[in-house]
């Protein structure tokens, strides 16, 4: 090799040595500083934020422009995504001096995309997400307790069992925007094909049971058959939500409020005795995601199913005359139990990056959860119940097919136990689910198996 | 007897510009490598290193939050993958799914390979269309497969129900745990062999075609061509082939991720799933290193044996 190749190829290593050095380097401790709070300045902050809060006047001097980063799945998905933009807009318009720029991902990577945008430096302000994330970000020390920014008097007018279900260690790290137990939605036509009345849907267990022969006896127009009655069992966690919903109907438990397992109830083994004859019968589309079931209620392949309200949009993007048919009513009382259901809510989780940012988001949650902003929301692209109690009252949601029969389960839905491996815990639960009926385990033996599974991802 | 011994002479130094020339020749062929040391280095070894000792700490996501180091936990990640009945099945299935899908991909590409290989008409236009499947991402083909697999409307459903002359209604293959894993296989397959097949065929293009008349006219029959003449020529390709093979499902998990989420039941939770499951839905990093530790000496226990079975068949 010539001397001159020699120095050239040399100088490529070098070139290669160099930029492979180069790729290490990040102001990552500058941003970090910023973005993961001691628990000293955290304190100082959130104390400046709540005596700022304090004077009651919402008259926030900002020094300079800030920008929110909101990380928000919803902008990504056709439906919500002009909500989202326009509320933006208008927040924008409002207080000039702050921006809202979106952080997004899709639905099912976000917790996860949240988890590494804060462990790699980036600042979070507000995430857009289920309550169910909200064990996990608290965890991880990404979310702060809103008590810590905004009033007493401002939390309070907000409905307590909303409040509730964002609390890890007793304190809420979370404003519910919107809320909704699993709830009970029918297809009034097939009710009235199958000769039933589509103003009396069932109320127990046994009552279902009863009128669902008549409704498998049906056909679709084109000859497809319809089940009487869906209950997500598919291997994704909000299903493990559903079928903790379906335990709490039960009268039954799943884990005590210090997030140890508390199965041993006859509610429990009854739910899953349920899904058993269910299946047996043929009545409960197998390892369905809550998804199919939509599908299938939209294409009238489904009399009932339970789903939370704004699960409807689902369905409305599929067959727009849907809401023509559809109704709601609570949750089915099972064995001992009264129908109580679990509590979902989308949410609004905020971060801590200084005393600007945390002010400027309060604005931001406030602003988001006003009548002008929130109703027509809940009216026209996710029904739901607003979190706060003096929107309950308004004739659009009093009023909204999807969520009228259903309004009174609020009072009696529960929350879940806020744990940080709640989401693997509902995936073991829709195991069990699956042992007892494309399994064909038996209920007592499927319950051990889940209990020594359960029983490690709990000591996790 | 000749006297052998050397002698030193300090004037002769014939033997000194040689060895220089050797350290000099090494020297440079070390700068040549030190990008790529640098890059093992960096993006392989370190994190593997890295991986073994957090799967031997208490390590979540609030340690990286939080910049804080995780804590030794005597094993205690290890012993609980042993003790909650999650790890011994999900080896079990990952093998399953590695060896058969190896297999079948091996088997079903060479046909493949030979088809494209010969005279037949259309063979041409055949092998440009076939690498379709592996150019669509994984997630993708999940996707289509699990329409294809739809209990209530999808296509398999409807063809079972034509052959079948509509005695079977319920046919719903990722629904029952005994078949849930053969569906994904298929969709692993559908996607993998083209690649499979599109190698071997390159191995196809070095087996001497004069060799193969000779063995002709010596009067070996096609069988006997292909398992004493074909194999050992392609030995190498294939051993790089069923390498690629075995890598790419010993770590399958967007596939099976978006097609079953590791159900119906924990049927189809690999090793892959159960990694996932422990360090981003338990949010429980040790764990889940701990998993990816057992899972990474398995691997490299498989190649080793895979390496010694090619080697004690070579074929003289």
């Amino acid at each position: 090799m010539s001397k001159m190749k020699k120095v050239l190829a040399l100088l490529l290593v070098f070139v290669l040595t160099a930029s492979l050095g180069a790729c290490g380097g990040s102001p990552k401790e500058e941003t970090k500083k910023d973005t993961v709070p001691t628990d000293t300045k955290q304190t100082d902050v959130t104390q400046a934020v709540k005596e700022e809060t304090d004077k009651a006047s919402g008259d926030y001097e900002f020094k300079e422009p800030v920008t929110i980063k909101f990380a928000n799945y919803g902008v990504l998905e056709a439906g919500y995504d002009k909500f989202w933009n326009d509320a933006k807009k208008g927040f924008e318009e409002k207080y000039p001096d702050i921006t809202i720029e979106f952080m997004t991902a899709e639905y099912g990577q976000m917790l996860t995309q949240v988890v590494t945008w804060v462990g790699g430096g980036e600042k979070v302000d507000l995430v857009f997400g289920e309550a169910s994330w909200i064990p996990t970000l608290a965890d991880a020390g990404i979310l702060m307790p809103v008590t810590d920014a905004f009033s007493e008097d401002y939390l309070s007018q907000i409905y307590p069992s909303m409040l509730e279900a964002m609390k890890v260690d007793g304190v809420p790290h979370g404003i519910p925007m919107y809320a909704s137990p699993f709830i009970m939605l029918y297809n009034k036509d097939l009710f009235e094909q199958a000769g039933l009345d589509p103003n009396s849907p069932p109320a127990t267990v046994d009552e279902m049971m009863e009128i669902a022969p008549k409704l498998a006896a049906l056909k679709t127009a084109d000859g497809n058959p319809v089940y009487p009655f869906g209950m997500t069992t598919a291997s994704v966690a909000v299903s493990g939500s559903c079928l903790t919903s379906l335990i709490y109907g039960f009268g039954g438990s799943v884990l005590s409020a210090d997030g140890k397992l508390d199965i041993d109830n006859a509610g429990f083994k009854q739910t899953f005795e349920f899904l058993k004859e269910l299946d047996d019968k043929g009545y409960n589309p197998q390892v369905s995601k809550l998804k199919d079931l939509r599908n299938l209620f939209a294409l009238g392949q489904l009399a009932m199913y339970y789903d939370q309200s704004w699960g409807f949009n689902g369905v409305r993007s599929i067959n727009p005359d849907a809401i023509d048919f559809v109704a709601s009513a609570a949750p089915l009382a099972g064995g001992q139990g009264t129908g109580e259901s679990l509590i979902q809510a989308h949410t609004l989780m905020m971060g801590n990056n200084g005393e600007a940012q945390v002010e400027a988001t309060k604005l931001f949650i406030q602003y988001l959860l006003t009548e002008d902003v929130l109703i027509p929301y809940l009216q026209n692209v996710a029904p739901g119940y607003p979190s706060m109690k003096a929107l309950s009252e308004i004739p659009g949601i009093t009023e909204s097919p999807v969520l009228a029969g259903a309004i009174k389960s609020l009072d009696t839905a529960r929350s879940a136990t806020n744990i940080p491996t709640i989401n693997d815990f509902n995936l073991e639960l829709t195991a069990l689910a699956q042992a007892v009926t494309v399994n064909d385990k038996e209920v007592d033996q499927a319950i051990n198996d889940f209990k020594t599974a359960a029983e490690g991802i709990l000591s996790n | 007897m000749q006297n052998k011994s050397i002698t030193f002479d300090p004037n002769k130094k014939k033997g000194a510009p040689f060895m220089r020339r050797i350290t000099k020749d090494r020297l440079f062929a070390l700068a040549l490598l030190t990008p790529s040391i640098i890059v093992t280095v960096m993006f392989i070894l370190v994190p593997v290193f890295d991986s073994v000792i957090r799967s031997l700490q208490d390590y979540r996501i609030k340690n990286i939050i939080a910049g804080t180091p995780g804590k030794w936990n005597e094993f205690a990640n290890y012993m609980k993958l042993f003790s909650n009945n999650k790890l011994l099945p999900s080896i079990e299935t990952t093998f399953i799914f590695v060896g058969g899908v190896v297999l079948a991909q091996f088997v079903l590409g060479m046909a493949m390979a030979l088809v494209l290989n010969s005279n037949l008409k259309g063979a041409r236009f055949i092998r440009s269309i076939m690498m379709a499947p592996w150019i669509v991402p994984t997630i993708i083909s999940g996707l289509i497969w699990m329409w294809i697999y739809q209990p209530q409307y999808g296509l398999l459903k409807y063809v079972v129900g034509i052959f079948s002359a509509g005695r079977v209604t319920d046919f719903a293959m990722l629904n029952n745990p005994a078949t849930a894993l053969l569906g994904i296989a298929i969709a692993a397959l559908w996607k993998q062999i083209p690649l499979t097949a599109l190698l071997l065929v390159s191995g196809l293009a070095n087996v001497p075609e004069e060799t193969m008349e000779a063995a002709t006219v010596d009067g070996a029959n096609a069988v006997n061509r292909f398992f004493h003449i074909t194999i050992p020529y392609m030995k190498s390709i294939i051993k790089v082939t069923t390498s690629m093979s075995i890598i790419e499902n010993f770590k399958q998990f967007p596939l099976i991720w978006t097609m079953t989420g590791g159900g119906p039941d924990n049927s189809t939770s690999t090793l892959a799933i159960l990694s996932y499951r422990e360090a981003f839905v338990s949010n429980n990093l040790g764990s889940g290193a701990a998993v990816t530790t057992i899972w990474m000496l398995l691997m490299i226990g498989v190649v080793i044996l895979f390496n010694i079975i090619f080697k004690e068949t070579k074929m003289e």
